[in-house]
């Protein structure tokens, strides 16, 4: 079983993915301006699964461009956490590796990344294709 | 001010609420620092004096988080989360600058060196005079 663990700076975003080895996971350094700006390098296989973990206001839902995909950003902190989209087969999402400090990936250059000129069909054929299968729950159970 | 060796050049976050201009030479030194707070970020560190450095825009928009001494300012964009600048705790008097942030570097040669912030009590001094105004 493989699953790696991280979270944002201050500890209310947690995030994590399970199913596929470290070194089998692709490594990305999306050239977009909010990648570039979060200092972003991302991961998601579509064999494995990924779970956020954060209390009921703890994240900043951020849309942009063609609003397919809801960016995570930690309300507290700022540390963008990973990115999360609604999809006809369900949600699927990717995780920020820096911005969790997500390990296993040391040592590794993450892959310059341009997606400029996608149309809607042709990025949501491609995110399903790449991202994994994901689901949230909340951080502390509620009372 | 034809003299001035600086030239205000313009930056923002992502989604565009907060705004800034930051006055750099041609040739500017930059630090790229390894502590938890930078890693998450890649936060690329131009740190310049008060004089140098204004918010244009959206200074109702940030958010600031503080850790350990709270020294330091973290601030970034309430709407898309980006850290366009910040008050470090190595430069309380000025502001650092994250490079990435401004809207073109053309014509700015930046010079990355890495700072080791992981081992800040033995190296944060060493940045005190980049935000020293001129005498």
């Amino acid at each position: 079983m493989t699953l790696l663990k991280g979270q944002c700076h201050c500890g209310a975003v947690r995030a994590s993915i399970e199913g596929v080895a470290a070194g089998e996971l692709p490594y990305r350094a999306c050239q977009c301006g909010f990648c570039r700006r979060h200092g972003a390098a991302t991961t998601s296989h579509p064999g494995a699964t990924i779970v956020f973990a954060a209390d009921e206001g703890a994240l900043t839902r951020y849309r942009f461009g063609q609003k397919l995909s809801n960016f995570l950003v930690c309300a507290t902190c700022g540390s963008y956490v990973g990115s999360l989209a609604d999809t006809d087969a369900g949600p699927i999402a990717i995780l920020n590796v820096r911005g969790l400090d997500l390990p296993g990936f040391e040592g590794r250059t993450p892959e310059p990344m341009t997606y400029d000129g996608e149309t809607p069909e042709a990025r949501t054929e491609r995110r399903k294709a790449r991202w994994s299968p994901a689901r949230t729950t909340a951080l502390h159970a509620s009372a | 001010m034809t003299d001035s060796p600086f030239q205000w050049r313009a930056g923002g976050c992502h989604c565009g609420g907060v705004r800034f201009e930051v006055a750099v030479p041609d040739r500017v030194e930059a630090q790229s620092c390894n502590c938890s707070m930078c890693a998450k970020t890649g936060f690329v560190h131009v740190i310049v004096p008060e004089s140098r450095f204004r918010v244009t825009k959206g200074i109702d928009r940030l958010a600031e988080y503080t850790f350990n001494t709270r020294v330091a300012k973290h601030l970034f964009c309430s709407e898309c989360g980006v850290k366009s600048f910040y008050r470090p705790r190595s430069n309380p008097d000025g502001w650092s600058v994250n490079a990435r942030c401004l809207d073109s570097v053309e014509g700015l040669e930046i010079v990355i060196e890495a700072f080791d912030g992981q081992n800040w009590e033995a190296n944060g001094a060493s940045l005190a005079h980049l935000s020293k105004e001129p005498a």
